[in-house]
């Protein structure tokens, strides 16, 4: 084989994989737009939150009202969490705190600092690796996500703004996998059997 | 088709609430995400999944989309993150593997007819680890620069270049082998 042969091949070999199978993807665009549509009804939400917001001559009362309850929100939340924080006496803000509840999961909180972040989830096998966003709601650059989980060995790793951080610093432990580290968390002794 | 056509106005037309204009981005963009993920994944069934999930979540984080920056790149991204999520999600939740014709595809007597060669090399292909079909797909597929693939697969550019060598370098053993074995 010629040097630059395999770079032919695989491109043409690529290219036709897709022409063969891509007729699977007529229809796609209605389909997500139909999707989005159905949707729309929480989007306008937060539209209407936005229009709230925005400085306009009429109704500063009104909105003036609902910026002092999104604060008080945010405010109430962050007080939680820098308790949670503050709690713990092994690292220097993250932590992982298990509260028990009454089906035998515990309510597992992520916590990660990320002061310039925009995006950032937690993906495991509890959430069959599909991304649950954590919240900082004060803008403190501390993002949280508190999870229900049985007892279990976990793996998991956070996404902050699309990319992968698989080495949070108050694992049990860590895999590697695909070339990169994911965490692992016990949660309640559990070995995940 | 939409009647605007440069791909920020389009973008801006979509973050307005316009989902006409997001249809159009998805008709400019699907085939590029469709081989990406088939090109990861390897299962038609789980490429057309994840094709879907990526303009979705796109869509809902156009807002964190920055307006400088290449769309396709971020795009990718996403498509990327997905698909490393679901390949992790096979890990444990395996499906059967038909290796030589990707799941679903082709009728037989296209899948007869087709070169050898490209056979060999989609058998290979499944067979390389993640790491380094990836970069391989970005590269021969989406026309991607080792930058682009860096930024990607949040790799640094100087691995992107040695897995890409050394990917083909092993696709070309293990064709090599195929072909010598009576």
């Amino acid at each position: 084989m010629k040097p630059n042969e395999i770079d032919d091949i695989l491109r043409d070999t690529l290219r036709q994989e897709v022409a063969e199978t891509a007729g699977a993807l007529s229809g796609l665009e209605e389909q997500i737009l139909g999707e989005l549509d159905e949707r729309r009804p929480r989007l306008r939400v937060s539209d209407w939150l936005r229009q709230m917001l925005a400085p306009t001559r009429g109704g500063r009362i009104g909105q003036l009202s609902v910026v002092g309850a999104t604060a008080a929100i945010c405010l109430l939340i962050g007080f939680f969490v820098a308790q949670q924080v503050a709690s713990d006496g092994n690292a220097p803000g993250i932590r992982l705190t298990p509260s028990r509840a009454t089906d035998g999961s515990q309510e597992v909180l992520f916590v990660l600092p990320a002061l310039d972040a925009t995006d950032v989830s937690v993906v495991g096998n509890f959430n069959s690796w599909e991304p649950t966003a954590l919240s900082d709601e004060d803008n403190d650059g501390i993002w949280t996500a508190s999870i229900p989980l049985p007892p279990g060995r976990y793996e998991y790793a956070f996404v902050i703004d699309g990319r992968w951080w698989g080495q949070d610093p108050l694992a049990d432990g860590y895999v590697q996998s695909f070339g990169e580290y994911s965490s692992v968390r016990y949660v309640g002794g559990g070995d995940g059997a | 088709m939409y009647r605007v056509q440069d791909e920020v106005s389009l973008l801006r037309a979509s973050l307005e609430g316009e989902t006409e204009a997001w249809g159009e981005v998805i008709s400019r963009y699907k085939d590029a995400v469709f081989g990406l993920c088939l090109g990861f994944l390897r299962n038609r069934a789980d490429a057309e999944d994840i094709t879907h999930d990526a303009f979705i979540r796109a869509y809902v984080n156009l807002r964190r989309y920055n307006l400088e920056k290449r769309f396709s790149t971020w795009l990718f991204t996403i498509a990327a993150n997905l698909c490393r999520n679901r390949l992790r999600y096979r890990r444990n939740h395996p499906v059967a593997e038909l290796p030589t014709q990707i799941r679903g595809g082709a009728d037989p007597a296209t899948i007869v007819a087709r070169d050898d060669r490209h056979v060999e090399v989609r058998e290979a292909l499944t067979q390389l680890p993640y790491g380094y079909r990836a970069p391989l797909v970005l590269r021969f597929y989406n026309d991607l620069s080792y930058r682009e693939i860096a930024d990607i697969l949040s790799i640094p550019e100087g691995t992107v270049k040695t897995r890409i060598h050394r990917g083909k370098a092993m696709l070309k053993q293990r064709i090599e082998e195929e072909r010598d074995r009576p």
